[in-house]
């Protein structure tokens, strides 16, 4: 399929799921289950932080004018997209990454999707409540709410690609 | 000229970053307090009828419930009617009341997007500036108070909910009229708090919270919660108020708008009496 198509119609859909779906579950204490950075992941490693930040500013633009949230979507996934390229270098294999082969659990392992994934998914959470709750004696409450959220914010990003994304065929 | 040129292109993912992030948080900081536009909300008419859609789908689930309670409130207006009322005496007519004026009318919507754990939680209508709702209106349920208007288009509003930071409406308790404010700060959509009472005053566990008017926004007497919890703030002279709100956010359906008829006169008084100090 062609690229362009294909990342289009994930874009749609990663925005209708979040506004749709997610943003609906509440499951209080403040945790909030967010799917969308797993796009701007998935994106080929070679494109460029430049076309990545615009994406990303579109995605989470959309995002925030579906959840009421103004602006706090867009600001944690820029944070998110900016460090994406620090993380892959520093976890990075040695002979550095296939273009061709798209970042997904199936192609890099679970033991370097985890550890890549999972800490740019806490930086964007971080942001997220600390930008949210907007005072810094609550500090407890913001890691509070980052530590609920992730893991399940993560265990849906990785069912997500065990329900849609194509495994690759065994040579 | 060339080396600025050369800076831009060195720095240019950064800024790039920084302009975007810029963006993101201006809209953020502005929107949170006083919205100017609906076009970025789901006030919108586009995100409106994507979130009609998806509430058409998922109002059954709690179909029974607000039932329940909007059979409660029938049987609560019927009790008002004639009919439920023996006749003691005949011969009496009924002449025009020229004691009581209409003050408040209400409008109905439905809930077709609601949030009750984030930090501000906003509720979206199906009710918009075509039937005459504006920012700044109040909103209630049968069972209690629900909001404020915060964001009007011409068929959707959000409400600011009473599960927002500041709403600042005055509330007091019922039994002693002692006044505060409400505020909510906690994840609990069930608990908020009432700010402002001074501790010299007692307060009865299990009393009721109820709304204080003035402003206009709301009538005076509306259910706001019950007293659960007090405890002394400390190092000041006020008592930290916890209290359950009538109204459950989790399953809210139809609200009901107000309109306060007498609200432009009691502004242009009130203007009058600033104006002259």
């Amino acid at each position: 399929m062609n690229d362009i198509l294909k990342y289009s119609l994930r874009f749609i859909a990663v925005i209708l799921a979040q506004a749709l779906v997610l943003n609906q579950i509440e499951l209080g204490q403040g945790v909030q289950l967010m799917i969308y950075p797993l796009f701007i992941f998935l994106l080929p490693v070679d494109t460029s932080i430049i076309y990545l930040l615009i994406i990303a500013f579109f995605l989470g633009f959309g995002i925030d004018i579906f959840s009421n949230t103004y602006g706090l979507h867009t600001s944690s996934l820029l944070i998110f997209t900016m460090l994406r390229p620090t993380f892959l270098r520093l976890f990075s294999s040695r002979d550095g990454y296939d273009s061709m082969l798209e970042t997904n659990i199936f192609n890099m392992g679970n033991f370097w999707f985890i550890r890549t994934f999972g800490s740019l998914l806490f930086m964007h959470h971080l942001w997220f409540f600390m930008l949210e709750e907007f005072k810094f004696n609550d500090i407890g409450y913001i890691l509070i709410k980052t530590i609920l959220s992730l893991p399940l914010s993560f265990l849906i990003c990785i069912l997500v690609q065990y329900l849609f994304v194509n495994k690759p065929s065994s040579k | 000229m060339r080396n600025f040129i050369a800076f831009i292109r060195h720095f240019r993912v950064i800024l790039l970053f920084a302009l975007l992030q810029g963006i993101a948080l201006t809209w953020y900081t502005t929107f949170v307090q006083f919205p100017r536009s609906q076009y970025l909300t789901t006030a919108s008419s586009i995100q409106g009828s994507v979130l009609s859609v998806r509430n058409s789908l998922t109002k059954h689930f709690s179909l029974s419930e607000n039932n329940k309670i909007l059979q409660a409130e029938n049987i609560l207006l019927h009790k008002t009617l004639p009919h439920s009322f023996i006749k003691l005496e005949n011969g009496l007519t009924k002449i025009n009341d020229t004691l009581h004026r209409l003050q408040y009318e209400y409008t109905p919507a439905v809930v077709i997007n609601s949030t009750y754990s984030k930090a501000n939680n906003y509720i979206t209508i199906n009710t918009g500036s075509k039937q005459g709702i504006k920012r700044g209106m109040g909103v209630f349920s049968s069972e209690g108070i629900v909001g404020v208007i915060h964001n009007v288009s011409p068929h959707f509003s959000v409400i600011k909910s009473c599960l927002t930071e500041k709403l600042n409406t005055a509330i007091m308790l019922e039994e002693t009229g002692q006044d505060g404010f409400l505020a909510w700060n906690g994840p609990d959509a069930r608990t908020g708090l009432m700010t402002g009472v001074s501790n010299d005053s007692k307060i009865k566990e299990k009393a009721r919270i109820v709304t204080r008017g003035g402003a206009g926004i709301f009538p005076r007497g509306l259910p706001v919660g019950i007293v659960d919890k007090y405890e002394v703030i400390e190092g000041e002279s006020l008592w930290n108020i916890t209290f359950k709100f009538a109204v459950d956010f989790r399953s809210l359906q139809n609200v009901y708008i107000i309109k306060n008829l007498l609200l432009d006169e009691q502004k242009k008084i009130e203007a009058l009496t600033e104006g002259n100090e």
